[in-house]
């Protein structure tokens, strides 16, 4: 058959790896990044977070507030699961979509639970002598990031 | 370890005053549970007549809010209380970011020239892929 410009596509062909040979380099890579995190080679964690339908990227003593109330006191720990990525400065984890438990350990502590600013909610209609104001306060929450762990048990 | 930002509440309310009735039944009821409940807040209970009852917290940074309690009643008040015990003393202004870190990129902060071949091994015009 004739090669015509649409035979093969424009891009370069990509050639695959061995599998055996791939899951050979796999399973290195696994033990390598193991044994670092068994002999404690890591600097600072981050780590990407789900939580109160957003995602942060959070590291260790920082703040985030919520938009909403959380069912804790003030100065309760709170242990937060759903993990997505966990990473330092030489390997990164990521999950599908999420990592394990047994993995990763985020913990934070409530530390304030206040409203928001006065926020004005105004509606108005020319003509009509029709016009409502309305002072809106959300209720918030403010949370610290105490530690971000990881444990050895990968495979 | 959490330390409550709130230093002490001050209620000053009459004996008499017909709108300090909340006030008066939140000191007869309530106060001895909230003071338990929160035991690292001094609450200070001073009558005073010919005032309006109000309800003043101080915090560590300084900063004083009052409240006024007329006409509320005592689970009101207690409800503000709490709602004072767990605020800290920033100003209650328009945040701009829900969020703040002391350090924010771990791996190096991008620009453009990461993850990109160093000037070395590219020399001459720009070679297109084939």
């Amino acid at each position: 058959v004739a090669k015509t410009s649409l035979t093969s596509p424009p891009w370069p062909e990509a050639k695959l790896p061995d599998p055996v040979e791939e899951a050979k380099y796999h399973a290195e890579v696994v033990q390598k990044v193991n044994k670092m995190i068994a002999t404690g080679q890591y600097g600072r964690l981050f780590a990407v977070v789900h939580f109160a339908s957003k995602q942060w990227k959070i590291t260790s003593e920082d703040l985030i507030m919520m938009d909403n109330v959380l069912e804790a006191e003030c100065g309760d720990r709170i242990r937060m699961e759903k993990v997505l990525l966990v990473g330092a400065d030489d390997f990164t984890l990521i999950g599908r979509p999420l990592l394990g438990k047994n993995l990763v350990r985020v913990e934070a502590t409530v530390i304030e639970k206040t409203e928001s600013w006065p926020k004005i909610n105004m509606r108005f209609r020319k003509k009509h002598n029709y016009q409502r104001k309305k002072i809106i306060t959300n209720p918030q929450t403010v949370l610290r990031i105490n530690t971000i762990e990881i444990f050895p048990c990968l495979s | 370890r959490y330390v409550r930002q709130l230093q002490r509440l001050q209620l000053l309310f009459s004996p008499t005053a017909a709108d300090a009735r909340g006030a008066r039944q939140f000191v007869e009821e309530a106060a001895l549970d909230f003071a338990q409940r929160h035991p690292d807040v001094v609450l200070y209970v001073s009558p005073c007549a010919g005032r309006a009852p109000r309800l003043l917290a101080e915090y560590l940074n300084g900063t004083v809010r009052e409240e006024l309690i007329a006409s509320k009643t005592s689970e009101e008040i207690v409800q503000l209380a709490t709602k004072l015990a767990g605020q800290s003393g920033l100003d209650i202004i328009r945040i701009r970011k829900p969020f703040h870190t002391d350090n924010p990129s771990i791996q190096g902060q991008w620009h453009p020239l990461t993850n990109k071949p160093s000037a070395l091994t590219v020399r001459g015009p720009r070679l297109q892929p084939q």
